[in-house]
């Protein structure tokens, strides 16, 4: 038997992960809740500001209202993230995994992939969809709002955007501290806690804040980003390299520790 | 072909294995014998490349495990039953391991059927038994239908009928030329499945050998005697050179002096006898005697004399 090519052992490690990812309930209960709370949160914030504002429009609708959804489904799809590593070495299945695998960094890449690409999918067509919606609500109100608007698109396509990240930097979390409850508890700390540097003394508060990753993302996924924090291109790097970071991390470790 | 050479795996000060070298052969079932703590499962996991070794090396067919390119094709193995999410079902288990060592789908429904599955293939493992898990493990080694299987002690948790085909199954597997590597700390259990036989004990080869040669090594050998003139039997035997100790129900324990002697010198005096049953020391005996000195958790009460 010849060698396989790594296009076919790129396909075997890929077709593992995602059979492995669709086989558990896990995946559909964080992929619906995060469903349900960036819809529900959208529908809800976009009625409450239909007409918020009047004449002055002292509010970006796209930033304050369609937005707003973005922070409910990260900790859901973070949790996603990390499951499919956690839950593998709560339940001893990372040694399976090892063994019809021991090339264990291309393991940690196919979850990545697997993982990353479904929540871009999915997060751009929640996106899209709350955006609809949103602009239904909204529509014929002082606050409407439309793709067509310079900065909008952009806006909708990076709230997709940061689901994925979300959900990559929690698989990185994961893998690093290898156990669920630890990895759930740490997500939300690594997401928010960065946002005390933008309660330092200026300007500091801007210099080191545009590094978070909260903030990051709310330049990117802002028509109109502020002046004092990183142009969207910029936050765009700053905000793949939270899970980047992650993932190079938990791949130095992966392959020095015993499984 | 499993060959170990001079591997050391110490965690922290703990010398889980020390120096151990050894081979495992095609054609064999080899059992890898040792008391809880042995380092026999330390040993299969650095094979198995789960491990890595603090020095030496574990080599399967001349090639480390890691290296090794859809490795279920070469080795099969089973060391948890317990190593697999409870949330999948058998059959997406095994469809995912398929996958990754790009072994057909067909494949999947073979081995479930080998291993008596088939009826609750579709049902999450978290509802399996002890012994369903064992057997979707052995499944799932079998799946690569590979050389080489590495098995950690398999009939834990199954059923006396499991026990039976799993023995039958590593005996077939062995003769059509597979090495076949399975550990126990029953030795009882190996004299029923294995051939050849590796002890250890505190991470230490303590033998390398069969089973005929392991029956046969054991000393101690003696003929127990029962008579109801057993006082005076015991001073004639003792006059004629022989060992005699009592043992609690009156019976004589007589060592360097086979039956037949015992029994003419027994007639000569017209002394009946009632027993005369010469006895070796069991494998298990004999798996005591060479593991008794490594023994890592003892009871705190020793057995009286």
């Amino acid at each position: 038997m010849t060698a396989p090519s790594i296009a076919v052992r790129t396909r075997d490690v890929l077709l593992f992960e995602w059979t492995k990812f669709r086989s558990v309930r896990s995946t559909y209960w964080t992929l619906l809740i995060a469903a349900v709370t960036a819809l529900g949160g959208s529908v809800i914030t976009a009625i409450a500001n239909s007409n918020v504002g009047g004449g002055g429009l002292s509010l970006d609708p796209v930033a304050s209202i369609f937005l707003a959804w973005l922070e409910y489904p990260v900790l859901a799809l973070g949790i996603l993230g990390l499951l499919t590593f956690t839950a593998e070495c709560g339940s001893g299945q990372i040694r399976t995994t090892f063994t019809a695998v021991p090339q264990r960094l291309a393991v940690l890449a196919a979850k990545a992939g697997v993982a990353g690409a479904v929540t871009l999918i999915v997060g751009e067509l929640l996106a899209f969809v709350a955006f609809f919606m949103t602009q239904t609500i909204l529509s014929g109100g002082t606050n409407a709002i439309s793709l067509s608007q310079p900065g909008v698109l952009r806006a909708v396509l990076a709230g997709g955007f940061c689901l994925s990240a979300v959900t990559l930097l929690g698989l990185g979390l994961g893998a690093i501290i290898r156990h669920t409850a630890g990895s759930v508890a740490a997500l939300p700390a690594v997401i928010y806690l960065p946002l005390l540097f933008a309660t330092l003394p200026s300007p500091w508060n801007h210099r080191i804040g545009r590094f978070t990753p909260v903030l990051a993302a709310s330049q990117l996924v802002n028509p109109h980003p502020s002046v004092n924090f990183f142009s969207p291109a910029l936050s765009f790097v700053v905000l793949i390299a939270w899970p980047a970071v992650a993932l190079i991390v938990a791949g130095l470790l992966i392959k020095r520790r015993d499984a | 072909m499993i060959a170990v050479e001079r591997l050391v795996k110490r965690f922290g000060r703990l010398t889980a294995v020390d120096d151990l070298s050894f081979m495992v052969r095609p054609g064999h079932v080899t059992g890898f014998l040792g008391p809880n703590g042995a380092g026999k499962t330390t040993t299969m996991r650095v094979i198995l490349g789960l491990d890595a070794p603090s020095s030496g090396s574990a080599l399967v067919g001349g090639r480390r495990y890691q290296g090794i390119v859809r490795p279920l094709r070469e080795v099969g193995s089973l060391l948890d039953a317990n190593a697999m999410h409870p949330g999948r079902t058998g059959w997406f288990h095994l469809l995912s391991i398929a996958h990754s060592n790009g072994i057909a789908k067909q494949r999947v429904a073979e081995v479930l059927r080998l291993t008596g599955l088939e009826t609750v293939a579709r049902k999450r493992v978290k509802g399996y038994s002890l012994g369903m898990k064992q057997r979707l493990g052995i499944a799932g080694a079998l799946l690569g239908d590979p050389p080489v299987l590495i098995f950690d002690e398999p009939v834990n948790g199954l059923d006396p009928e499991g026990v039976h085909w799993l023995r039958e199954l590593f005996k077939a597997l062995a003769r059509e030329g597979r090495t076949v590597f399975v550990s126990s700390h029953l030795m009882s259990e190996m004299a029923l499945t294995a051939d050849r036989l590796i002890i250890i004990g505190r991470g230490k080869l303590l033998a390398d050998t069969t089973l005929t040669e392991l029956t046969e090594s054991s000393t101690r050998k003696d003929v127990l005697v029962r008579s109801p003139r057993a006082d005076e039997l015991a001073g004639l035997l003792i006059a004629r050179g022989a060992g005699v100790a009592r043992d609690n129900d009156g019976g004589l324990a007589v060592t360097g002096m086979d039956a037949p002697a015992i029994g003419d010198l027994a007639l000569e005096h017209r002394i009946a006898v009632h027993e005369l049953t010469p006895r070796r020391a069991s494998l298990e005996e004999a798996y005591m005697d060479i593991t008794r000195d490594s023994v890592e958790y003892r009871a705190g009460l020793e057995p009286g004399p």
